[in-house]
């Protein structure tokens, strides 16, 4: 069942052009002038009950914007979207009833008071029977270890804290659609993980439909199946996860810091020698040709080692490399 | 249709009961503001006995009418409270806004629950305040029941034509994203111009013309007149009616404005 339709979806932002120099701010005042920007531009996509797409992109590629018209607070340019069958725009009080939404920097809940408050209101607002609410509640007390916060007004909290305070007060009303802006932004390794899980035990167990955007490959790779990939409004792919990580992921990079200064080194297949400084080498390795252990017992082999890290390919490196047109040179 | 009315109802009662929620949050202000308010309703009495010290009547006011009207006004000063426009503003410049926009229930609506809930609770606040003006400043309530009836449809009435007049300018901030200036010019506004330190009546005639063109004084001097009897309880229906004619004329130029001013969220983004 398509629970998401978007055609054409188009938004155009007029930004007023500014003259250099106060001539030319006087001149703005009289006579502003404007120029158009578009930030989405003509994007097609389709979303089926129960998928969680990644909605990735670099910064200011027109993924916060789409998120926006989604939700119907964003009046499109042109172009149409359907959310569980209506205007998100058009019928934005109908339509809010049935999303939820966190916004990773702005918050929903009432700064000063007892996350349960805020709940309890919410709850009220989204006409949450009191059964539902109370079995809600429950069990997003446990999953997202919400006991000792209830009572802690959320200025008080750490952000990890927050970001499960806002995830519970976006899902206690059981919205079919869900969008996710940025919700493990700045948050430690063990909170994203626990908010992922959150995540994904909702997904399974209500048929949510979400949508997130990320600039963390992880969240991704653990929570979506499917991936569409926007830059400078327009999108470049979309498509399964899996695809993007056998031809964009299948680099690793080893870093080595040595004692003695790094000289010539002989290496296994499908390695590369990215640089070498005088106590340090990177290299560059293809997971299906050989493995870490392979490329570090080469180096170690021939020099001595004081130190090495191994680094996960950047996913803004992966979109800046498919903008590059890595996909459409591997097409050729 | 009952349904929708009675859930509408607990839900915009719900949002009310935040708020004394939210005051409670700041105990030690509420301590200081008290000692500050105790001190400038000192200096308020002693100004006006002062006045009175050659005279005993001013515009037809005597010296105890006039004193117990600024008291009065003093204590019901909530009722002209413009906290929409810091309301707008912060969401605005935090971008919460959106969550707002994105609620399934009318925005002004809970806005009003907001501000209605505010006043309740800075009323029940400034109770402390009236026990101070009665034993130390020899204030004195009327007794009369239908007195106190007008009086609260009057308050009512004027606080909700304050609340769209600010809801009209609040609407600015959209377009000026610093509040500061805004907030501060209307907070002094509304202080001189409803009528907190001079009764309306001992203004010169043109001051007082333009004091009854602008909203502030519906809010506090008109239902306040009613209260110490400076204004006739006869007049109380008429006095009614003007206020509800305010309501309407505010109502329809802030929806207007919002309705143009919200497109620089729903528009161009923010």
């Amino acid at each position: 069942m398509t629970v998401i339709e978007v055609k054409q979806l188009t938004k155009v932002f007029k930004i007023p052009k500014k003259e250099p120099g106060l001539s030319g701010a006087v001149k703005g005042l009289f006579h502003p002038q404007f120029q158009n920007k578009t930030a989405v531009n003509e994007i097609n996509f389709q979303l089926d009950a129960g998928e969680i797409v990644g909605y990735i992109g670099v910064n200011g590629a027109g993924k916060s914007t789409t998120i926006k018209m989604l939700t119907g607070v964003l009046m499109p340019t042109s172009g149409s979207i359907e959310v569980l069958g209506r205007d998100p725009h058009k019928q934005r009080v109908d339509n809010a009833h049935d999303i939820g939404v966190v916004f990773g920097q702005r918050t929903q809940l009432w700064w000063d008071l007892a996350l349960i408050e805020s709940l309890n209101l919410i709850a009220k607002i989204y006409d949450v029977h009191p059964v539902k609410y109370k079995l809600m509640l429950d069990q997003f007390t446990e999953t997202l270890e919400l006991d000792e916060l209830l009572k802690i007004p959320v200025r008080n909290m750490s952000l990890g804290q927050k970001m499960r305070s806002e995830l519970a007060a976006a899902l206690i009303h059981a919205p079919h659609v869900v969008y996710l802006d940025e919700p493990t932004i700045g948050l430690d390794l063990i909170v994203k993980e626990r908010i992922r899980d959150f995540i994904k035990a909702q997904c399974i167990s209500k048929e949510m439909t979400v949508i997130l955007t990320t600039h963390d490959l992880g969240d991704i790779e653990e929570l979506c199946q499917r991936v569409i990939i926007i830059d400078d409004g327009r999108i470049i792919y979309d498509g399964p996860i899996e695809t993007i990580k056998k031809r964009f992921g299948k680099f690793r990079e080893i870093t080595f810091e040595t004692v003695e200064d790094v000289k010539k080194l002989d290496l296994p297949n499908g390695t590369e020698m990215l640089s070498t400084d005088d106590h340090k080498v990177q290299i560059r390795f293809d997971r299906t040709v050989s493995t870490a252990s392979k490329v570090a017992a080469a180096v170690m082999n021939q020099i001595e080692v004081r130190d090495f890290s191994l680094s996960e390919p950047e996913l803004s490196d992966i979109v800046k490399q498919i903008y590059n047109g890595a996909l459409e040179r591997e097409a050729r | 249709m009952i349904r929708t009315a009675r859930r509408n109802l607990s839900v915009y009662s719900a949002i009310l009961a935040m708020i004394p929620k939210q005051f409670m949050a700041y105990q030690l202000w509420f301590w200081i503001s008290l000692v500050l308010s105790v001190i400038s309703m000192a200096i308020l009495v002693y100004f006006w006995r002062a006045i009175y010290a050659n005279t005993s009547t001013i515009s037809g006011l005597a010296q105890n009418q006039t004193i117990n009207y600024i008291l009065l006004a003093f204590i019901f000063m909530p009722l002209t409270s413009n906290d929409l426009i810091w309301e707008f503003g912060s969401n605005l410049r935090e971008g919460t806004i959106i969550h707002h926009l994105l609620r399934p229930i009318n925005f002004q609506g809970m806005n009003y629950a907001q501000m209605l809930g505010g006043l309740l609770t800075r009323l029940i606040l400034q109770i402390p305040m009236a026990v101070v003006a009665v034993f130390i400043f020899g204030l004195r309530f009327p007794t009369d029941l239908s007195t106190w009836l007008a009086f609260l449809v009057s308050a009512l009435l004027g606080f909700t034509v304050m609340f769209f007049f600010n809801w009209f300018l609040a609407c600015f901030t959209f377009y000026t994203t610093e509040i500061w200036g805004l907030g501060v010019l209307v907070d002094g506004m509304t202080f001189f111009l409803s009528g907190a330190l001079v009764p309306l009546v001992m203004m010169p005639e043109w001051i007082r013309n333009i004091v009854l063109s602008i909203p502030f004084a519906q809010a506090l001097a008109v239902p306040v007149s009613l209260l110490t009897g400076i204004t006739p309880l006869s007049d109380a229906p008429l006095v009614w009616f003007i206020q509800v004619l305010w309501i309407l004329g505010m109502w329809i130029i802030s929806t207007l404005f919002f309705r143009v001013a919200v497109r620089k969220i729903t528009v161009q983004g923010g």
